[in-house]
C-alpha cells in the first residue's frame, strides 16, 4: 500500500469502498462512451482528492508524467513533421512500387502502416493513410473495406512493436524502466511474424479477388509522389529532429535519458527550428497550430486515469487484487502471464487498453516479492503490452485508431459495422494472441 | 433597415428532383454562382451552386473531414473530371446540395445581414420565421447596388 495520508470515512463508506465504486462507474461510464473519455477521468480524479483518498500532492505524484512527456512531445514532432507532406509520398510511392497492383497495394499500405505506427503513434499514422487509401481505391474503384481492415491490424501490429508505438507500452516501459530496446528486442520479432500472418486470412479473404481495370491502375500510375512533398526544408529538419528522438530513444536509456525527455527535448528542437526564421508574430501562430495538434483529451484522460488508478492503488484494492490473481493461478509465473495476456487481450478488445494498463501496472507490480523480485516480472510486462496492444484489433472499439477509420470508411459511404468486422477480426487477434503465448513461453519460460 | 428590404423577393430557385446535370447547366448557361433548392409549398431546402459542382468532380479524399489536405500529387485531364461527373449526372441534386448555408429572417438587421454576407461569402436565404418558406435571397449585387445607390447619386 502506498504512503499516503487518507480520510478515514468518506461519505458513510470506507476509503476502500468509495475508491473501488468511483472505479467501477468510471470504468463503466468510459465503457458506454456517454461522456467524453477525457471528462469522465478528470471527474473521477477531481472526486478521488476531494473525498479525502488522496491529497492534492499525494495525486500529481500519481501522474506519470514520464509517459505524458512523451506523448506531448512525439504529437508535437509529428503534427510539424506531416506538414511537409512526407507520409503521402510514402503511401503514393509504395502504391507504385507494385505497380498499382490492388494485392500489392493492400500489402504495402498494410507494411507502411505497420511502420509508421511502430514510430510514431496508431491514430497519426491511420489519420494521414487512410484517406491516400481512399483515393486510390476509388481511383481503382475498388471497396475501400479490406483495405482500411488491413490498416487497422497493421496499426495495432506494428504499434505493439516499439516502447512508442501505442500508449500501452509507453506506460509498461515508464513504470518498469524497460527501455526502447527492450522493446524493439522483445517485442517487434513477433510483431513482425503476426504481421505476416495476418495477410494470410486477407488474401483468402478479399486479397485473391482484388482486381482493377488497366486503365484505372494507369491513373494511379500518374500520380506524382515527389509532389506530395510541399516543404522540403521542413521535411529534411523533421527527419533530422526524429533521428536526434529516435537516437536518444535507443542509446538514452543506458545514460539515465528518459524517453518523455528524449521527446520534449526533439519537440523544442523542432518548433526552434521551425519558427527561427519567422518575425514574432508568425512564431505565434505557428507554436499554437502545434499545440493545437496535441490530442489533449488523450492527455488529460491520461492524467485523470493516472489519477484515480493511484488513487485506487492507495487504499490496497489492488495489492489485494494481485493476491486473487496469484491464488487463482496458483502462484505459477507461466500460468500468471499466460494468464494476462489472454485476459489484456479480451478486455482491450471491450474496454479502452489505456484504463486497463494504467489499471494492470500497479496491480503486477505487487506480484514482484511472489516471484522473486522486480527483475522476474519481464516476462509478464511482455505478456501485458503484447495483450493489450494486439486486443485492439478484436473489435471497433477496442482502440483509438479503429474509430478513426472506421470514421473515414463512414465518411466515404463504405461504412465498418461492428460486427461484420469483428466476425473476422476478433478470429483473427484470438489467434495472434494464441502465438504470442506460444512466444511468451518458449521464449521466456 | 432589415433584410426584408434589400432582398429579391422573386429568387430563381432549383427544385431537389432536378437532375444535378439538368441544374449544373443551367445555373453554368445562367452564370449563376448559387441556387436556393425548394420544394413544392416553397419551403427551402438548401443551395446548389458551382461548389457542389466542383465537389463532385475532386476526389471524395479530398473533401471529407480530415481528408487530404495536399493533392498537388494528383495530375487529372478534364476528361477525368467528367468521368467523376458522369457517374454522378443523374442524381437528384438534394443529394450534394448544401444544406448547412446560413439563413437570415426577414427582420434580421441589415449590418447582421451583411455580416453573414460577408461570412457565408455567397447569396444567402431569406426564410420566414417559424416555417421554412422562402421569401427571397439576397446577393452581394443587391446590397452592393443598394449601398450605391443610397446617396441618391449612383455615380459618387
Amino acid at each position: 500500500m502506498l504512503d499516503v495520508h487518507q480520510a478515514d470515512v468518506i461519505f458513510g463508506l470506507s476509503p476502500v469502498w468509495f475508491a473501488g465504486t468511483l472505479f467501477v462507474i468510471t470504468y463503466v461510464l468510459i465503457v458506454t462512451e456517454r461522456l467524453n473519455r477525457a471528462i469522465i477521468s478528470m471527474m473521477a480524479a477531481a472526486l478521488m482528492i476531494m473525498s479525502g483518498v488522496l491529497t492534492q500532492q499525494a495525486a500529481v505524484k500519481g501522474v506519470d508524467f514520464n509517459t505524458i512527456g512523451l506523448l506531448t512531445g512525439m504529437m508535437i514532432i509529428v503534427g510539424i513533421t506531416r506538414d511537409s507532406g512526407v507520409f503521402q509520398y510514402l503511401a503514393i510511392r509504395s502504391a507504385k512500387m507494385v505497380k498499382a497492383d490492388p494485392w500489392g497495394i493492400l500489402v504495402m499500405l498494410m507494411m507502411v502502416t505497420a511502420v509508421l505506427s511502430a514510430l510514431l503513434d496508431n491514430v497519426t499514422t491511420v489519420l494521414l493513410i487512410a484517406p491516400v487509401t481512399l483515393l486510390i481505391t476509388d481511383t481503382l474503384k475498388l471497396s475501400a473495406y479490406p483495405y482500411l481492415f488491413a490498416e487497422i491490424f497493421a496499426a495495432n501490429i506494428g504499434g505493439t512493436a516499439t516502447l512508442i508505438g501505442d500508449p500501452p507500452n509507453i506506460m509498461i516501459g515508464s513504470a518498469t524502466g524497460l527501455g526502447y530496446n527492450d522493446f524493439l528486442f522483445n517485442l517487434a520479432p513477433i510483431s513482425i511474424f503476426i504481421l505476416f500472418v495476418s495477410i494470410i486470412p486477407i488474401y483468402v479473404i478479399w486479397g485473391r479477388k482484388l482486381k482493377a481495370d488497366p486503365k484505372l491502375i494507369q491513373k494511379v500510375m500518374l500520380y506524382r509522389e515527389i509532389d506530395a512533398i510541399h516543404d522540403w526544408v521542413l521535411l529534411k529538419k523533421s527527419l533530422f529532429v526524429l533521428t536526434l528522438v529516435m537516437i536518444g530513444f535507443i542509446v538514452g536509456h543506458d545514460y539515465g535519458l528518459q524517453p518523455a525527455t528524449a521527446a520534449m527535448f526533439g519537440a523544442a528542437l523542432l518548433l526552434t527550428l521551425n519558427c527561427l526564421p519567422h518575425g514574432q508574430e508568425k512564431q505565434t501562430e505557428l507554436v499554437t497550430k502545434s499545440l493545437n495538434d496535441i490530442e489533449w483529451i488523450t492527455i488529460f484522460f491520461f492524467i485523470g486515469l493516472f489519477i484515480l488508478v493511484y488513487g485506487v492503488e492507495s487504499t490496497g484494492i489492488l495489492e489485494a487484487l494481485a493476491h486473487q490473481v496469484l491464488g487463482l493461478t496458483g502462484g505459477d509465473k507461466t500460468v500468471t502471464a499466460i494468464s494476462i495476456l489472454f485476459v489484456s487481450a479480451v478486455a482491450s478488445t471491450i474496454v479502452d487498453n489505456i484504463p486497463f494498463v494504467a489499471t494492470m501496472i500497479p496491480l503486477i507490480k505487487n506480484m514482484a516479492v511472489s516471484f522473486g523480485g522486480a527483475a522476474q516480472l519481464e516476462p509478464i510486462w511482455w505478456s501485458l503490452a503484447l495483450g493489450s496492444c494486439l486486443g485492439g484489433n478484436g473489435s471497433l472499439v477496442g482502440a483509438s485508431a479503429n474509430l478513426i477509420v472506421a470514421g473515414f470508411a463512414e465518411r466515404s459511404g463504405q461504412p465498418i459495422h461492428f460486427l461484420p468486422f469483428m466476425l473476422i477480426a476478433f478470429p483473427m487477434m484470438m489467434v495472434s494472441v494464441m502465438i504470442s503465448s506460444l512466444y511468451v513461453y518458449l521464449r521466456y519460460f | 433597415m432589415n433584410a426584408s428590404e434589400v432582398m429579391d423577393p422573386h429568387p430563381t430557385t432549383l427544385k431537389p428532383t432536378d437532375s444535378i446535370k439538368s441544374a449544373a447547366k443551367y445555373i453554368m448557361k445562367n452564370r449563376y454562382r448559387s441556387l436556393p433548392v425548394v420544394d413544392d409549398d416553397f419551403c427551402y431546402l438548401g443551395i446548389f451552386g458551382v461548389n457542389c459542382l466542383l465537389k463532385q468532380v475532386i476526389p471524395k479524399a479530398v473533401f471529407m473531414r480530415q481528408g487530404l489536405e495536399n493533392v498537388s500529387f494528383i495530375h487529372e485531364s478534364l476528361e477525368d473530371l467528367f468521368q467523376r461527373f458522369a457517374e454522378v449526372k443523374d442524381q437528384p441534386i438534394s443529394d450534394c446540395m448544401n444544406n448547412t448555408v446560413h439563413t437570415v429572417a426577414p427582420d434580421t438587421p441589415l449590418t447582421e445581414t451583411l455580416l453573414q454576407l460577408y461570412e457565408t461569402r455567397a447569396s444567402i436565404p431569406v426564410v420566414e420565421s417559424g416555417s421554412c418558406k422562402l421569401l427571397g435571397m439576397i446577393s452581394y449585387w443587391d446590397i452592393g447596388n443598394k449601398i450605391l445607390h443610397a446617396g441618391g447619386q449612383p455615380d459618387a
